[in-house]
């Protein structure tokens, strides 16, 4: 051991040093700014059509609370499996960690969370009104109807669904094949609204008579019927093509048998034209999708025109028919080349017109047409503009007695189920708002529940009044603190191999595993919501951020507002506000 | 165990050894290999230490003035640029009393940039109240800074180790690296007179008007002026473990020397040689190795240089508008000793040029035949 050194004692030490608490110093008096927590909304939430929390959804994830994931989205939306897989997911395209390497697969994402409920059969419980004693009839279990009686029941109304097919989910059930939608994932799905206290009644087709009657025992009517007849080309020898709506219908039915080595065309470019394409394949047949406008016109998702083409579908596209003509071995469809003009559609799409060469000839054993539906029975949707009626972004509101709601493809501007969803949410709040408060109050009400400015509304801030409305401010990528994050690949989503994909109906995409989607969601930037990362109490040199639980709050007395907290605050989820 | 190390491996050993526990540094080179090490051994748990990723080394001094008010033993390294802009913390350090050793590698300032040896950026520091140990070859500069730490923690007051940039960070030989006991032995753990404590909590370094701040500064001059006394013991002790001894100056050839060169870091190695040379011709030259510049050792310098007939500084560094440092401070050293011999300035190289023998004997011959210098500053080398 070293000997004490014999100067130590010599060696003055006279430093400032003071032993009078700081306490007495109240900083805060300097404050000309003062931090507050304020959440703000997340682009991807915004984007959603319903309104689905997404930020807090992926934290949820990262904390490894999974039936919360779940809830927060049930809260929203009935349908996490089947949104899961055919929504179009608009919330990824806003995604501001696109900004910064890759957006969050936040469709892959849903899509597990509903099938872990599935897999580990989680019913998690939702906070709902008591009931109310008031009862609505509901005509169509497609996705808005299935979703207004969802949204209704949560709410405290009774529900009865009327359904004209043997089954519900509509254009989930008869119309999205198989190797997008499995028949199991659905059915778990319907059952959960079932279990709201939704009264399903199918094969029942709703007549005038009917409705008629049921005027005097339903307090209010959705009708949710969608879109069930397709619409015809008008060219002569159209009654040799077959209607793809009714040929997925019977598909999905089990009736139609496989046409193999056979040619087909399939005119239309939406969804249902796509759907009908794949199919075909997948019977073995040769298919040429025929489409009049270009292919980035197309009305069909992006990536499912992608896949298709993948699958071997040829597209012929600015080529209108003109004419079907038997043939000795099929038919012949007539073909009129177009060209875009400089005029645009009133939907903002170039408009096209005939090129005046001459006709083509497209030899084919069969055609199928899917260029669009409208309404089956017309006097379900009497609608005219008047005054009475509230025309909302997603449905529509008569105030006759009893009173009458629309929504669905009756009403969406976006044929989406998402957007079907939507409109059930919204015509729930809006119904209810018309009972408790009067027509005025319903569009006042509806814009306090909006997400963001985007087309979703929150059921979770509608029936809980006390939650505070977030801030309207979405947040960008300038509002996030990226020294915070490093880069990390996406998610990479395992698909069936290509050749499986053209034989077989099976499902062609497959859900993630717990693992890849624990990782995936780290990668959320959460913006504009707290997630407990503790930054603010960390960086504040006055000590002013006060922790209780998992509550966060500014001690005023020594907060001196240098905004360091806001600054370091990787999420937006702090601002600065001005003293007044 | 003798070990074949780069100048900056023999740094980063001695505070391993030092069992140093908490570092902070920003890299530039030549001190970048210093603490390249060094968080190696943290992240591969051969320190019990944190190492503290900053954004310079304005914040990697504070850091440590941080971790060492708290009482733990703390360690940083830069050069150049990196201790400029350290300066206004350099003064925190020293008056707060904090017992920090930091690594400096002596590299030219830009511009034009320039990252070779020169001397210009720590002496630029001298006024800053850090202890100053100018180092010659891989075992001192171990020993160096193994023995801050005794110096630093007695006296409470840091310690800048300095070494040239490549001719010492960069160049290998064999060094002696101690056995952790031995060092656990000559090096006990830091026990601060003052740190900072949560169950006693008390604030340090506020507000000191007039009525108490020039006893304050006086005590950090009473503090350096036990710095030789305690250095010589702590030597002592040092070389009763590990046999070996630098002393704040080093004479060699010097009793009966009529030219004495004076000379720092390791263009000291080349002087022994030159001298040795000069000696085998008859020249009656010595060499006086400066270790120890801060606090300047004045006395030594009377002793050794007071009764010689010429004196020849050799000066890697320049003050614009006055004269090469280490030549400023020997005159000013010998100002009231009357008769003193004159000092002859010389500024040699700068910015990574080298300094030869050839320099070295041009530089005494050139004492040797004139009376008294020509000029405050003579600039050997130059190539214009």
């Amino acid at each position: 051991m070293a000997k004490k050194p014999k100067h130590v004692e010599k060696i003055p030490l006279f430093i400032s040093r003071s032993h009078v608490l700081t306490e007495t110093n109240k900083t805060g008096s300097w404050r000309f700014v003062r931090p507050i927590y304020l959440e703000k909304t997340a682009p991807c939430s915004a984007a959603c059509p319903a309104g689905e929390d997404i930020a807090r959804i992926e934290m949820f994830f990262n904390q490894e609370q999974y039936e919360d994931a779940l809830k927060t989205i049930l809260l929203e939306n009935p349908f996490p499996s089947v949104c899961g897989r055919v929504c179009f997911h608009p919330c990824e395209r806003v995604c501001n960690r696109a900004g910064f390497d890759e957006p969050i697969a936040i469709h892959a994402m849903e899509r597990f969370t509903g099938d872990a409920a599935i897999r580990n059969e989680l019913k998690p419980q939702l906070k709902n009104l008591p009931i109310n004693g008031k009862t609505v009839c509901i005509i169509g279990a497609g996705p808005a109807g299935l979703a207004a009686g969802y949204f209704l029941s949560r709410l405290g109304y009774s529900c009865e669904i009327y359904e004209a097919q043997s089954e519900p989910g509509g254009i989930l059930r008869w119309g999205i094949p198989q190797y997008r939608l499995p028949y199991h994932i659905l059915a778990f799905e319907i059952e959960r609204i079932k279990k709201c206290g939704v009264k399903i009644t199918c094969n029942t087709p709703v007549t005038q008579d009917f409705l008629e009657n049921a005027k005097n025992r339903y307090h209010a009517f959705f009708v949710g019927c969608g879109h069930g007849r397709s619409l015809k080309m008008n060219i002569p020898g159209e009654h040799w093509a077959v209607d793809g709506l009714e040929f997925l219908n019977r598909l999905r039915k089990g009736e139609t048998a496989a046409p193999l080595n056979e040619t087909a065309a399939v005119v239309g470019g939406g969804n249902t034209a796509i759907d009908v394409a794949r199919s075909l394949v997948r019977l073995g047949t040769t298919t040429t999708l025929v489409y009049r406008r270009r292919r980035q016109d197309m009305p069909a998702f992006e990536d499912e025109v992608h896949m298709a083409v993948q699958e071997g579908v040829a597209i012929m596209e600015l080529f209108s028919p003109v004419e079907i003509k038997e043939d000795d071995d099929g038919f012949v469809l007539f073909l009129e080349q177009m060209k875009t003009s400089s005029m645009k559609t009133d939907r903002g799409r170039a408009r096209v017109i005939p090129t005046g060469q001459p006709v083509r000839h497209l030899r084919t054993r069969k055609i199928f047409t899917a260029i669009g539906a409208e309404l089956l029975d017309p006097w379900l949707f009497p609608l005219q503009k008047s005054d009475e009626t509230l025309h909302l972004s997603h449905c529509a509101l008569t105030t006759s007695d009893p009173p009458f709601l629309f929504g669905g493809d009756l009403t969406n501007t976006i044929k989406s189920v998402t957007d079907a969803v939507a409109s059930g949410k919204q015509a729930a709040m809006a119904l209810d708002i018309f009972f408790k408060q009067g027509r005025h109050a319903v569009s006042n009400r509806l814009n306090a529940c909006r997400v963001g400015s985007g087309p979703g509304l929150s059921m979770a801030r509608y029936m809980d009044e006390k939650q505070p409305a977030e801030s309207l401010h979405i947040v960008s990528t300038d509002n996030i603190n990226l020294d915070y994050f490093s880069r990390a690949p996406r998610v990479e989503v395992k698909t069936i191999g290509l050749d499986k994909r053209i034989h077989s109906f099976d499902e062609i995409k497959t859900t993630l595993t717990i693992n890849q989607a624990v990782k995936e969601a780290r990668r959320c930037f959460n913006c504009g919501i707290c997630n407990g990362c503790d930054n603010c109490r960390i960086f504040c040199p006055e000590i002013a951020v006060k922790l209780k639980g998992n509550e966060r709050r500014i001690d005023l007395d020594y907060c001196k507002g240098c905004g360091i907290c806001v600054t370091e605050c990787p999420r937006s989820a702090m601002e600065l506000q001005e003293e007044r | 165990m003798k070990q074949v190390l780069e100048g900056s491996h023999a740094v980063s050993e001695a505070v391993r050894l030092a069992k140093v526990q908490v570092m902070s540094a920003y890299p530039i080179t030549p001190q970048t290999h210093i603490v390249e090490a060094l968080s190696e051994y943290c992240s591969e748990g051969i320190m019990n230490a944190r190492f503290l990723c900053v954004e310079s080394e304005h914040s990697a001094m504070a850091a440590v003035i941080g971790a060492s008010s708290a009482g733990v033993r703390t360690f940083t390294a830069t050069s150049s640029q990196g201790l400029a802009l350290m300066h206004e913390l350099l003064h925190w350090a020293s008056a707060a009393r904090l017992p920090i050793v930091m690594a400096e590698v002596n590299r030219a300032l830009a511009p034009g940039w320039n990252i070779w040896m020169d001397q210009t950026d720590s002496l630029a520091q001298r006024d800053t109240g850090w202890i100053q140990l100018y180092c010659e070859d891989g075992q001192e500069v171990l020993d160096t800074t193994i023995q801050a730490y005794r110096l630093a923690e007695i006296v409470n007051l840091p310690v800048m180790v300095v070494l040239d940039a490549f001719f010492l960070s960069h160049t290998f030989e064999p060094v002696d690296v101690p056995d952790q006991n031995l060092v656990d032995g000559f090096l006990p753990s830091f026990s601060p007179r003052i740190a900072l404590d949560t169950s006693d909590p008390f604030a340090i370094g506020q507000m000191a008007p007039p009525n108490v701040y020039m006893e304050m500064r006086r005590d950090v001059q009473k503090a350096m002026e036990q710095v030789p006394d305690i250095f010589a013991e702590v030597e002592e002790e040092f070389f009763s473990i590990f046999g070996r001894t630098y002393g704040r100056v080093e004479k060699f050839y010097c009793d009966d020397a009529q030219v004495i060169m004076v000379v720092t870091g390791t263009a000291a190695s080349t002087c022994r040689k030159v001298i040795s040379d000069l000696r085998s011709q008859g020249e009656k030259v010595g060499m006086l190795k400066l270790k120890m510049f801060r606090p300047f050792p004045t006395d030594l310098i009377r002793k050794h240089l007071g009764l010689v007939q010429k004196i020849a500084v050799v000066d890697r560094n320049f003050s614009f508008g006055a004269s090469g440092i280490f030549a400023q401070e020997i005159r000013a050293a010998l100002c009231n000793c009357p008769g003193h011999a004159p000092v002859f300035g010389y500024i040699a190289g700068l910015g990574g040029r080298d300094v030869t023998p050839d320099t070295l004997s041009e530089i005494y011959w050139k004492t040797k035949h004139c009376d008294a210098p020509e000029d405050e500053s003579i600039w050997v080398g130059l190539m214009d």
